[in-house]
């Protein structure tokens, strides 16, 4: 080793590739050297280890992603001689300087504008499904930018999830609906007004006064608010024999029929996870996009902190059939069946119910004795009784409880337990539903089906709903649509059902309309008019109910005070109107919710005529049906939502009938292993009840086998240029009853196959398999430390010995870290020097806590909407060429393809390395360092070498291939004539120059302190530098010292719904970030190359039940001493201050002789990587022999 | 063949040579003088509508202050143009006589104001779109006169641009400020600035006790040459 030969072509005899290693050996280097820890993986193909993911991902971007395309010279030629065509008129406008115009206002001033500086107003969302969110919206000179949570609502406290944030791209959507259309069956489709409209239905719906509302039928979305509910009252009043459907796709019947059951009356759970230790999930995705589950996110996170050894933890039990977020997060899953779980939830209730002495639960007890609960093998009988036990021990501390996916029983079962144990009133609370909340909506469409059928319904108007899309199948509604006299659809984006209505009606979005929302926990918002709607004149919902219950004029505005008026009384309501206006919520409106007595005896008969079915047999399959990111399908047309990655598949653009691997083989669909060019999945038939869709069958780790999942939302035909043909349309297999789970289920392979862009592999990483780490919360408590460090602690190398987390990866086996490159604003290794910049703050860095993440992507949409990042469409994600600067990977954790352990996520953006290996190979010093710590781009600058993507070991650069930032992506393009043949279905061959640019509207939704980036330039994460400089400006003004911290907030923490990310001054003691970066969980990814990333993460903690899985107290297990070797010594070189005992290779002791250990330097010559490593910097340090 | 080629065709590559040579020098030397802001964006002087805004009688003869009509200047990163109410609070048609002041000469603004709509003015200070917008409030702050970018604003009828706000521009000042530093409340004095303050050597500046050396010392940090402090 004395001399240093860095090149790989004369390594002389070495060295097995790695690639040629038989993949067992592989899959054990992978093992992180202790067989007992569990791999982690992100894919099937990382799993198999085939030597094309090798391939894969030593070519570090997928094939093509460089590329121009793949159509034919013939067509390029074709398309640049209609560019030259063109360019002729495009260039007429010339040298001269653009003329820009100030135009200020006027006579009307309003009043608070500050030119240049946003002005925050609070409103609220409507969720869809109910339940609601309160919002801060920015706007700059009056038009809203950026969404937010609003800190003073209960619901959000100043958190945000993805549709909140998504909403603001929507209400700049080019392909709103403009103006009303009316249907003549004559002449056809013609362009109408409102005016034309109130004329109609002034007349038209004075004939429902005499049948007294007999004929009409208004199908209305689910949702709650003051005012809405006392227009529906108007309404009622008016035509008492009217119907009214709250029409909500997504849902099923059985959670409010379990309430109905155990309580005599509908509810809905409030939960607080904060106050659990032990939380039972049944096939329920409490994290993720339920009304509330801003809540449940949040307090969820607080109970699983785990920051210093020894914290409280509370632990989660999953059951289910898919591979939800919320299973990601458990500690103990098991993928079962919906029927399957059914029986885990009868056998759990059982075990908990014979621990309980007497008592009111005695009769369920018999009546859960009675229940025929096959047992089958996939019960595991022992982790129920540990569960149960588990259960009765925290009694008060616990919570159970039931998805849409099981029975009423089940949800009735789950009271009963909760009851029972004392968690009611501790960990679970009940609100009461509204009326419109707890009517079923799939009996209220089944009986407007049954009227048409009928013939009896003469008007039937939908109010933002959109049944002839996402109805169930099997109502047929699209057909019998014909049989009313007439038909009306009201709504913000075009629809299938506008498609299909004699009257189409423009609705205002919700920014620009005014109304209220009622929030799960009952706290009423307004909502406020952020814009004049930019369609106008457009009606809001309320207007619009307000007017067919009577109002000749309606005005959002006066409906709303009137409603308030009556409820807050006349005394100061003005002063409570100002008050609920600037803080967004009505002050004392947030109920803790109640807990009423459960009636045991009525859940017991229940319970007693419960049928639990044996689970899918032979051929049969069971399919269910899930909400995705486009809940129903609302919002398809939304291209930030369709090109985040689905939670567990990572497809974007596209849904697919997900499947267990083992049964995808068995029925002989599994898709092309992603390392193909172009990977494509199977085309399929999936057959429920006689129904049937044809869609593309797709593999996910860790679901149910013979579960077919069906995410809803997608294969939409009228909704815009962004979503129409996006995936397919599942509603059409779902049955009538809306459940949304069904048994009997069938999938056969049929001919064709289909492209799938998932962003699983992009942006992998050869052999760093501990980027992402987990220990078992037992470890954690005797092995981790309270210690705080200092910011620069966390780099190692000379300055300390390592902490818990560093231990746990390669920097405990590699020599300490010497500087290749000198750093301008730290010339030492150590902390930096007083005086240099460095040791001045503010010193910017993040940390994202691993154990609370969810995997949501809430931060990716927040990033997206704060840094006007494109979206660039499926194809171009197909290649890699996503522009998201936020990636939330996702790997799963465990030996066992089909069954992995747990499904974890890790945030990676920009980490901002103080040594930056981008910088040093940029030609053009378009990235450099700035003094505050962050990484700079400069896009002027950049001329698109991509040098420093290629050396950026976090892949987190993107690039801007095509004109993403400023042309429509599927928007059509000029001269589309001038092509012979129409022009080829790849917009990205069309050059940008002659593709539209966004218009006029959908510029505004940009955020102008934010530069649009151009074609050919590299961008990433800036830390929200804009933030940054926003909030020294103030800093300056208001003659501060320095930041304090929280000030501002970056994009991403400030939407996290889980509180995963802290960011600040790293040199502020008393700041979050210093606190977290401080903490012994805290490691730097790839932190043993010496990039000195200012974003740590943290271990994620998981809290194993003993009695399941016996936890691993030691992740460093030091094996035995024979597994030590004299080149054991040779590479780590001088290793007396980190502590040989606590994280030593693992021995040879596992029976088998491959090369099990990542970095085990006696097979250093078979890792190339690292050996590599290892010869520079010993030499460097002159360490090595 | 001489009646192919004349003699004095001897000459030409000597010419071509020393032609070559010149317009080698010649192109470099052009293109580093004139191809910069300094020459192609200084001066630019668009048309205003109707008659414009006359700096030289309001902001000169009338000695009004900046911030009367640049209302926001201290508190956001914009200078604001005023709006047409700040206009029509002095030329209301009763508040003027039209001795003063010719109808015609406002016209425009009356009418705008009558149908609340805005005048069209026409950028002069553009910086590209890849800069953060200068932060006005900031600079007036830390004690930059309105005068250092946009000189002498109060004698001139029609603004143009009297500085090339290109960044090697920019950086000068940010590297050595003190030239350019003014006590805060005289920042807006623009006669001041140009013939007291800026007449006397920097070493010597004083006013009241505030020198160019302390308003730089007084600084929160010094002025920031990083390239993320304005390119985002």
């Amino acid at each position: 080793m004395s001399t240093i030969d860095q090149c790989p072509s004369t390594k002389g005899p070495k060295a097995k590739n790695p690639k040629d290693m038989p993949p067992a050996a592989r899959e054990l280097v992978r093992l992180n050297g202790d067989a007992r820890l569990a791999p982690i993986w992100r894919s099937a193909e990382e799993f198999a280890d085939a030597p094309e993911f090798r391939d894969f991902v030593e070519r570090e971007f997928p094939a093509g992603a460089s590329e121009l395309a793949e159509s034919s010279r013939r067509d390029f030629v074709k398309i640049m001689g209609a560019g030259l065509a063109l360019a002729g008129a495009a260039m007429v406008p010339g040298c001269r300087r653009p003329d820009h115009k100030i135009l200020a206002y006027s006579r009307e001033v309003p009043e608070q504008v500050i030119p240049g500086k946003p002005i925050y107003y609070a409103t609220s969302m409507p969720m869809p499904g109910g339940g609601a969110q309160g919002l801060l919206v920015e706007t700059h000179e009056g038009r809203p930018t950026k969404v937010e949570g609003n800190p003073l609502h209960p619901i959000n406290r100043g958190k945000s999830t993805i549709w909140s944030q998504a909403s603001i791209l929507a209400m700049y959507d080019p392909d709103r609906l403009k103006n009303p259309r009316f249907r003549n069956p004559v002449r056809g489709d013609l362009p109408a007004t409102w005016d034309d409209f109130t004329f109609w239905a002034n007349e038209h719906f004075k004939k429902f006064d005499g049948t007294r509302g007999a004929g009409l039928v208004i199908v209305a979305d689910r949702a709650s608010g003051p005012t809405r509910d006392a227009i529906r009252a108007r309404l009622a009043k008016r035509w008492p024999e009217m119907t009214w459907v709250s029409w909500d796709a997504t849902s099923s019947d059985a959670p409010v029929a379990g309430g109905e059951l155990a309580f005599g009356r509908p509810v809905r759970e409030l939960f607080d996870f904060e106050r659990a230790s032990v939380i039972v999930s049944f096939d329920r995705d409490f994290l993720h996009l339920e009304p509330g589950s801003e809540i449940n996110a949040r307090t969820f996170a607080a109970s699983r902190r785990a920051l210093h050894p020894g914290d409280a933890m509370s632990r989660l039990y999953v059951a289910e059939s898919g591979m939800s977020l919320t299973g990601g997060q458990a500690d103990h899953r098991w993928r079962l069946a919906p029927s399957r779980v059914s029986a885990f939830a009868v056998a759990l209730a059982q075990a908990v119910a014979s621990r309980l002495p007497g008592g009111n639960i005695a009769p369920l007890k018999a009546a859960l004795d009675g229940i025929d609960a096959p047992a089958g093998e996939d019960l595991d009988l022992n982790a129920i009784e540990a569960i149960a036990d588990d259960l009765v021990d925290n009694r008060g501390r616990g919570v159970v409880c039931a998805g849409a996916t099981q029975p009423a029983e089940i949800h009735a079962i789950c009271h009963a337990l909760n009851a029972a144990l004392g968690n009611a009133g501790s960990t679970v609370r009940y609100m009461a539903l509204s009326e419109d909340e707890s009517s079923s909506a799939a009996a209220g469409l089944a009986g407007v089906a049954q009227q048409l059928d009928a013939g009896r319904v003469d008007t039937l108007v939908f109010v933002g709903t959109n049944p002839v899309y996402d109805a169930p199948g099997a109502l047929g509604l699209g057909e019998k649509l014909k049989r009313a006299a007439h038909t009306i659809a009201f709504g913000v984006e075009p629809s299938e059902t506008h498609d299909a209505c004699e009257w189409s009606l423009n609705a205002a979005h919700w920014l620009e309309s005014w109304g209220d929302t009622r929030a799960v926990d009952g706290t009423i918002a307004p909502i406020q008019p952020m814009i004049a709607p930019l369609y106008e004149p457009a009606l809001s919902e309320v207007e619009f109910l307000a007017f067919l219950a009577g109002d000749a004029k309606p005005n959002g505005y006066d409906i709303v005070r009137d409603v308030w008026r009556a409820a807050l009384g006349d005394n100061d309501f003005e002063k409570a109107w100002r008050r609920a206006l600037h803080d967004g919520v009505v002050a004392g409106s947030t109920q803790r919710g109640e807990t009423p007595g459960v009636n045991f005896a009525a859940v017991a008969r229940a319970v007693g005529a419960l049928k639990i079915g044996p689970g899918p047999r032979g051929q049969s399959l069971e399919a269910v049906f899930l909400a995705s990111n486009m809940h129903d399908g609302r919002f398809a047309n939304n291209a930030w939502l369709q090109e985040l990655p689905a939670p567990g598949t990572m497809i974007a653009w596209d849904n697919a009938a997900l499947l267990s691997p083992a049964t995808a083989k068995r029925l002989n669909v599994t898709p092309d292993p992603y390392t193909t060019k172009e990977p494509k999945g199977r085309k399929c038939r999936v057959n429920v009840d006689g129904r049937s869709v044809e869609i593309v069958a797709w593999i996910l780790p860790g679901m149910a086998d013979d579960v077919v999942l069906l995410p809803l939302g997608y294969g939409r035909t009228k909704c815009g240029s962004v979503g129409e043909g996006v995936g397919f349309n599942v509603q059409s297999a779902r049955p009538a009853s809306g459940a949304l789970a069904a048994t009997g289920a069938s999938l056969e392979r049929i001919r064709g196959e289909y492209q799938v862009a998932s962003t699983q592999n992009h942006w992998s990483l050869e052999g760093r398999t501990s980027i992402f780490r987990q220990v078992d919360k037992p470890a954690w408590d005797t092995l981790g430390s309270n210690e705080t460090r200092t910011p620069d602690a966390i780099y190692g190398g000379t300055i300390s010995d390592l902490n818990f987390a560093e231990k746990l990866g390669e920097l405990s086996h590699t020599p300490p870290n010497v500087s290749i490159y000198a750093n301008p604003f730290n010339e030492s290794l150590d902390a930096p020097a007083p005086g240099s910049r460095y040791a001045r703050g503010p010193q910017w860095g993040m940390t994202i806590d691993q154990t609370t993440c969810t995997g949501c992507g809430a931060c990716t949409i927040a990033c997206q909407s704060e840094n006007n990042i494109p979206v660039v469409g499926k194809k171009e994600v197909a290649k890699g060429r996503e522009m998201t600067w936020i990636r939330v990977d996702r790997y799963f954790v465990g030996k066992d393809l089909n069954n992995p352990e747990a499904m974890v996520h890790q945030p990676v953006a920009c980490v901002h390395c103080e040594n930056a290996p981008c910088e040093t190979v940029c030609p053009v010093n378009a990235t450099v360092h700035g003094d505050q710590g962050t990484n700079d781009m400069v896009y002027n600058r950049c001329i698109g070498t991509r040098y420093c993507a290629n050396n950026c070991p976090y892949k987190v650069r993107r690039f801007n291939f095509f004109e993403y930032g400023d042309r429509n992506i599927n928007g059509g393009y000029l001269g589309e004539d001038l092509i012979p043949g129409g022009g080829p279905t790849n917009q990205n061959l069309i050059p940008p120059s002659l593709r539209k640019r966004l218009d006029e509207i959908q510029r505004m939704r940009m955020n102008p302190d934010v530069t649009v980036r151009s074609r050919g330039v590299m961008e990433k994460c800036t830390y929200c530098i804009q933030r940054v400089n926003e909030a020294r400006y103030e800093m300056k003004l208001q003659d501060l010292d320095s930041l304090p911290d929280g000030f501002f907030q970056s994009a991403c923490q400030q939407a996290c719904p889980s509180g995963s990310i802290a960011f600040g001054d790293i040199l502020d003691p008393e700041s979050e970030v210093a606190k977290m970066r401080g903490n012994a969980r805290s490691y730097l990814l790839l932190g043993y190359i010496n990039t000195r990333p200012r974003t740590s993460h943290m271990v994620r903690v998981v809290n194993p039940n003993p009695r399941i899985r016996t936890p691993i107290d030691n992740p460093f297990h030091h094996g035995h001493d024979g597994g030590h070797g004299g080149g054991h010594e040779d590479g780590h070189g001088s290793e007396g201050d980190h502590g040989h005992d606590a994280h030593g290779l693992p021995g040879d002791d596992h029976g088998h002789d491959a090369p099990h250990a990542l970095f085990d330097p006696r097979k250093k010559a078979q890792d190339e990587g690292y050996a590599l490593t290892l010869r520079v910097l010993g030499a460097q340090t002159g360490m090595m022999a | 063949m001489s009646v192919l080629f004349p003699k004095w065709l001897n000459l030409l590559p000597t010419v071509v040579a020393l032609g070559g040579a010149g317009a080698g020098l010649v192109v470099p030397v052009g293109v580093w003088y004139y191809a910069t802001p300094d020459f192609f964006e200084v001066g630019y002087m668009p048309n205003q509508p109707g008659s414009g805004f006359n700096h030289q009688i309001h902001a000169g003869k009338l000695g009004m202050d900046c911030r009367y009509c640049h209302t926001h200047v201290e508190e956001s990163p914009e200078a604001n143009v005023p709006n047409v109410a700040t206009c029509i609070g002095c030329h209301a048609e009763t508040r003027l006589s039209n001795q003063v002041v010719p109808d015609e000469k406002v016209a425009f603004i009356r009418t705008a104001y009558a149908g609340d709509e805005s005048v069209s003015w026409r950028r002069v200070h553009k910086l590209p779109d890849y800069v953060r917008n200068f932060p006005h409030h900031v600079h007036l702050k830390a004690g930059v006169s309105c005068y250092s970018c946009h000189g002498q604003i109060t004698s001139m009828p029609i603004v143009a641009q009297n500085q090339g706000l290109g960044m090697g521009w920019c950086l000068k000042c940010h590297r050595n400020p003190e030239p350019n530093m003014v006590p805060p409340e005289k920042a807006t004095d623009l006669r001041w600035v140009e013939n007291t303050w800026m007449q006397t050597p920097v070493k010597q500046r004083e006013y009241h006790g505030t020198t160019p050396e302390g308003l730089v010392k007084a600084l929160r940090e010094k002025p920031p040459q990083n390239c993320g402090y304005c390119h985002h």
